[in-house]
């Protein structure tokens, strides 16, 4: 507790670092959990980034990502990447459709997006948290890619459908937020609405040991490189008679397949498709402990292949 | 859309927490569990203020229009709440005086000549012209002011003081002479809080010593339970059958206004903020403040807190027969002032800020520090107290204020004579009261120069007999330890050590309750 009379610059300090703890600089403010429900509902102060998808953000971009994001993204976990041949049978732009448990899955996607691709790639998010300063708007649409998706139905800067129509592709999380648990959780309609409206196909893709690696409320990844593995599957369109409600169960089907495929092989993984037998991706209906804890293993890749280190992705 | 107020619960997400504590403020971290009240946000104020109030004279309560009660001949007095109210100062035009201009503007079309201006300020000290011209306004200062028609009331005036009679209590009422014998009497409230308004007008702002001993007294205080809560106030109740017979004999056309809580204008708009929602600039405007402060003179320091003027909105106005007119406002009040509580608890955390009534341009010496703690404070709520019996208060004053030689003469000596012997309400107002209240150098003080009566100390030490009688502990933290011990009281350097203190009262983990004001705020606790 700092006293007026302590001085100006010995109580200032003490101020200074009494506010810059209770107040969380550098950190995301918190809101005393008694006071939550009186938190007014967020002002949709969203700031544009059309900017992003300009010439010079994407150069800026560019370098931002291969000077810095992937030497450090590759000097803090490893990562295997497979499935990636679907995308040279497919032209863009397409929906990439995939699970989420952490931070770590949109530089985990569009690190292993081939260039050409990754270049016109735009990352959905949540905009009340990415784009709710206009520091993290920038910094989020230089490094990520980023631009605001409204959580609560609202209007937006830039609406996905204007973002793919640029020709730009799009990666959604359709569960809207990080699994609390690393499991999946249920997929919202809005990536297949959007695959639907405007013909574009969806690429599932499916990712293990990004919980593991980065959990909720850390942010950081976790000492020793952890492993992450991620899969790219067959292109899915939706039928001329589909319709989004069906559309949608078989893309959350196709991620859950692409997770199954990755955790054993294609081949056993088609069997268990074949007999409607995938594992539930949301996990099994145990204690949450258990779920957790199965969460928090990291995979393991497959063999390492006798390429030279300098080569592997 | 304003939130209501809310009772917040500290846990680890909650910041240090803004307590006041006379010309300045610290950051406080509270032990995990404390409760907190804060007010409601304020209500939205009336988008047309003057259409507001043409309304209310035009469409009273349980009353002819006024422009119907005025006539040519008549004798029209006009009572207005004096500078104690609003608090801080409103920032002009003050609502009092745009009332003021409505009602003239209705008897000038009228007719009416003999109208005559008067400060309801009962025992408090005379305002000056500059304060007068802030509340009625320059127009009508212009007019009143200089032929003496526009005044402060003199309650020492026994040729302009009227005995209206006893209530069946035995009660005396004398008021302002001219009042009484008024065709019409219009009193223009302010009801900041809801201890405001009602018979507590008339009834007190223009009666004298003589009618104010019956209710002013340690016993009617320690049986206001509280005086926030006027069906359950001995005080009021006294105001109350006082006002009655009044009627009976005066015409009373009562105008009462309600405000809302914006009471700090920017830059000092984050002490009104809920604290985890300050923005950066919040933060730094806090620090630089405080930075400010600790280094500023005392007047400078006093004149940044008294130069602020707040932009309060009005919530409402309401005009016509005394009672059902303060049914209306204090509907309004509650509903900007009133948050739930549930349960007591063993300690009352308060924060004692700069202003209180009795202090406006002045200073806040230690009795009427005491009687901003443990009188308004305390007593800011309905049902039950906040604290338990024989639980502890806990309050933030440094108590190094001094007196203001001009305002509070009777103060000084209440404080180095009366409470060197005893700090016992009852006690003090048995022996000293009469003494004080008829000195003739108060007396002289209070008709001549700008000085409270020479009862009024006392007075302040009765507003605190309920909180006294009521609480075994009493610790100001960051006090004058001298100071404190004449009041009666402990001081503490910090909150943990007067946590300590008062464990010997409520134990090693007390629950604690800390009363988030100002702005204003009233427990209702159940």
């Amino acid at each position: 507790m700092s006293t007026p009379s302590k001085g100006l610059v010995r109580g200032g300090i003490d101020d200074v670092r009494q506010v810059a703890r209770g107040w969380r600089w550098g950190r995301r403010s918190q809101v005393p959990r008694s006071a939550e429900e009186f938190v007014p509902p967020a002002k949709s102060t969203v700031f544009p980034s059309d900017w992003s998808r300009r010439r010079p953000a994407m150069a800026a971009r560019e370098v931002a990502q291969k000077a810095a994001l992937q030497p450090l993204f590759r000097s803090q976990v490893r990562t295997q990447v497979d499935g990636l041949d679907v995308l040279e049978r497919i032209e863009g732009p397409v929906i990439f459709v995939a699970n989420h448990a952490s931070h770590l899955d949109t530089p985990l996607i569009l690190l292993s997006l081939p260039d050409e691709w990754r270049r016109r790639t735009a990352v959905a998010a949540a905009a009340d948290y990415f784009f709710d300063t206009w520091w993290r708007a920038v910094g989020s649409s230089l490094f990520f890619n980023t631009f605001p998706l409204d959580r609560r139905g609202g209007t937006m800067a830039a609406t996905p459908g204007e973002v793919l129509a640029d020709g730009w592709s799009l990666v959604i999380f359709p569960e809207g937020t990080r699994s609390t648990d690393g499991w999946m959780g249920k997929f919202r309609m809005g990536a297949a609405f959007l695959a639907k409206e405007h013909g574009v196909p969806v690429v599932p893709v499916a990712h293990r040991g990004t919980y593991a690696a980065m959990p909720r409320g850390q942010d950081w990844p976790s000492r020793g490189r952890r492993q992450l593995t991620i899969r790219f599957g067959e292109p899915l369109v939706a039928g001329a008679d589909e319709s989004v409600r069906d559309f949608a169960p078989r893309i959350k089907d196709a991620v859950a397949a692409l997770l199954d495929e990755d955790r054993t092989t294609w081949w056993e993984a088609r069997q268990r498709v074949a007999a409607g037998a995938v594992p539930d991706p949301s996990g099994p209906p145990v204690a949450q402990w258990r779920r957790v804890w199965e969460q928090t293993e990291s995979p393991v890749a497959d063999a390492p292949t006798k390429r030279l280190a300098a080569w592997r992705r | 859309m304003s939130r209501p107020g809310f009772v917040l619960d500290v846990d680890d997400r909650t910041p240090p927490l803004i307590v006041h504590e006379g010309l300045g403020f610290r950051l406080e971290n509270f032990p995990l569990g404390t409760r907190v009240v804060y007010p409601p946000e304020s209500l939205p104020a009336v988008p047309d203020v003057d259409q507001a109030i043409v309304e209310a004279l035009l469409h009273p309560q349980d009353m002819d229009p006024l422009p119907e009660l005025l006539f040519a001949g008549m004798k029209l007095t006009i009572a207005f709440d004096d500078i104690s109210l609003p608090l801080p100062t409103m920032r002009p035009p003050d609502i009092r005086g745009r009332i003021i201009e409505h009602v003239l503007t209705m008897a000038a079309d009228a007719g009416v000549d003999d109208v005559e201006l008067i400060a309801a300020n009962a025992l408090h000290r005379r305002m000056t012209a500059a304060e007068l011209k802030h509340i009625v306004g320059e127009r009508v200062f212009r007019s009143f002011y200089p032929q003496g028609k526009l005044y402060n009331f003199d309650a020492e005036d026994r040729d302009n003081l009227s005995h209206l009679g006893t209530t069946e209590k035995g009660e005396d009422i004398e008021i302002s002479k001219r009042a009484a014998e008024s065709d019409l009497l219009v009193y223009v409230n302010v009801n900041l809080v809801a201890m405001d308004g009602g018979h507590k007008s008339v009834g007190i702002g223009l009666a004298s010593y003589k009618s104010l001993r019956h209710h002013h007294n340690a016993k009617t205080m320690v049986q206001s339970r509280s005086f926030m809560d006027h069906k359950h106030s001995a005080m009021h109740h006294s105001a109350w059958r006082i006002g009655r017979v009044i009627k009976d004999t005066v015409k009373v056309f009562q105008i009462e206004t309600t405000l809302n809580n914006d009471i700090f204008p920017k830059p000092y708009d984050f002490l009104q903020k809920r604290e985890w929602e300050w923005s950066l600039k919040d933060q730094g405007t806090m620090l630089a403040m405080r930075r400010g402060l600790s280094v500023a003179p005392p007047k400078l320091k006093h004149k940044m807190f008294h130069d602020v003027r707040s932009v309060y909105g009005l919530t409402g106005v309401n005009a016509g027969e005394v009672e059902a007119v303060h049914t209306k406002t204090l509907e309004k009040v509650h509903q900007q002032h009133l948050v739930e509580v549930q349960g007591q608890s063993d300690v009352l955390v308060m924060g004692i800020p700069y202003v209180g009534p009795y202090n406006v341009n002045s200073s806040l010496n230690p009795i009427l520090a005491t009687c901003m703690g443990l009188g308004y404070y305390f007593n800011s709520y309905i049902g039950q107290p906040v604290v338990r019996k024989g639980g502890a208060v806990i309050l933030y004053h440094p108590l190094n204020e001094g007196f203001n030689q001009l305002h509070h003469p009777s103060y000084v000596d209440f404080y180095e004579e009366i409470l060197a012997e005893s700090t016992d309400p009852a006690v003090v107002g048995e022996k000293y009261e009469q003494q004080f209240a008829e000195d003739p150098w108060y007396r002289h003080l209070y008709r001549t120069s700008h000085a409270y009566h020479g009862v009024h100390p006392f007075y302040m030490w009765y507003w605190a007999a309920h909180a006294m009688d009521h609480v075994d502990e009493v610790i100001w933290v960051g006090a004058d330890r001298k100071v404190a011990s004449r009041l009666g009281f402990r001081a503490a350097t910090t909150l943990a050590d007067a946590l300590e203190m008062a464990s010997g009262t409520v134990g090693t983990s007390p629950s604690i309750t800390y009363l988030h004001n100002p702005p204003q705020l009233l427990a209702h606790v159940r």
